[in-house]
């Protein structure tokens, strides 16, 4: 199988299960599961990117695969400027901005987080080897 | 059942995003540096899924298409945790410039978009 191939196939099989917990956050938090559903997955994506950095040649599929595919699923765009605009609908206001700088500020945030844990655990790894 | 229908539709928007990011990397790299490295797959991406969820929404359709197209496809399709790992590259590289102007961008005009597609999906 070309690599090609099967890179596409690992973020199709992960992404359903990052969508499918998505969806299960959403069903059981609403709002509150999309948020934070995006904002850990800021720090898991940060965390994995830098610390395959120091990994350089592991496999592609693998961390196409979860990052792309899992977590790039996992968190979402769309649902979070759709939340936002169903809040100002509703007449809440207060909720919506909050709801909206919160995800912008957090997101940064937790992303700078996992990073720097990412690259910090990853250079430890490989000084034990 | 919705879980299901979330995950299949998200295999399909996870496949779109990285198709489309993979020709970006190829296509796009001029523009690219011609516009301060701003990421332009992604920023296409979660645009154009914001105003298509929009779109959905104002529609209005039964709770199985949406749990597959909209929270699945668009869902999947769209990203969030990529835009911020590349305002944090942006950020590493000072290239402050840039991460304004894709913060602008893509929070700003995914706000407009989202209520564009939906104005638009409630005239039907």
């Amino acid at each position: 199988m070309s690599n090609k191939i099967k890179n596409y196939l690992s973020v199709a099989f992960f992404a359903f299960f990052g969508g499918a917990f998505r969806a299960a956050l959403n069903t059981n938090y609403g709002f509150y599961g999309t948020f934070w559903g995006n904002i850990i997955g800021c720090f898991l994506l940060a965390f994995l990117t830098y610390f395959f950095i120091e990994f350089k040649d592991f496999y592609e599929w693998l961390t196409v695969g979860l990052g792309t595919g899992f977590i790039g699923a996992f968190t979402t765009f769309s649902t979070f400027t759709l939340d936002t605009l169903k809040q100002l609908q509703a007449g809440q206001t207060i909720n919506a901005l909050i709801y909206f700088f919160t995800s912008i500020v957090f997101g940064f945030l937790f992303a700078e987080l996992g990073s720097k844990i990412g690259t910090k655990l990853g250079k430890t790894i490989i000084g034990m080897e | 059942m919705n879980l299901l229908l979330a995950g299949i539709g998200a295999m399909i928007g996870a496949s779109l995003r990285y198709g489309i990011t993979n020709y970006g990397k190829k296509h796009w790299e001029k523009f690219k540096q011609k516009y301060n490295n701003l990421p332009f797959p992604t920023l296409f991406i979660n645009l154009s899924g914001a105003f298509l969820l929009g779109l959905i929404f104002g529609i209005g359709s039964n709770v199985f298409f949406y749990a597959l197209v909209g929270t699945g496809v668009m869902g999947g399709y769209t990203t969030f945790s990529t835009l911020n790992t590349e305002l944090l590259a942006l950020y590493r590289d000072k290239n402050y410039r840039a991460l304004l102007w894709y913060m602008l961008t893509s929070y700003l005009g995914g706000l407009i978009l989202v209520y564009v597609g939906f104005w638009i999906g409630s005239l039907y």
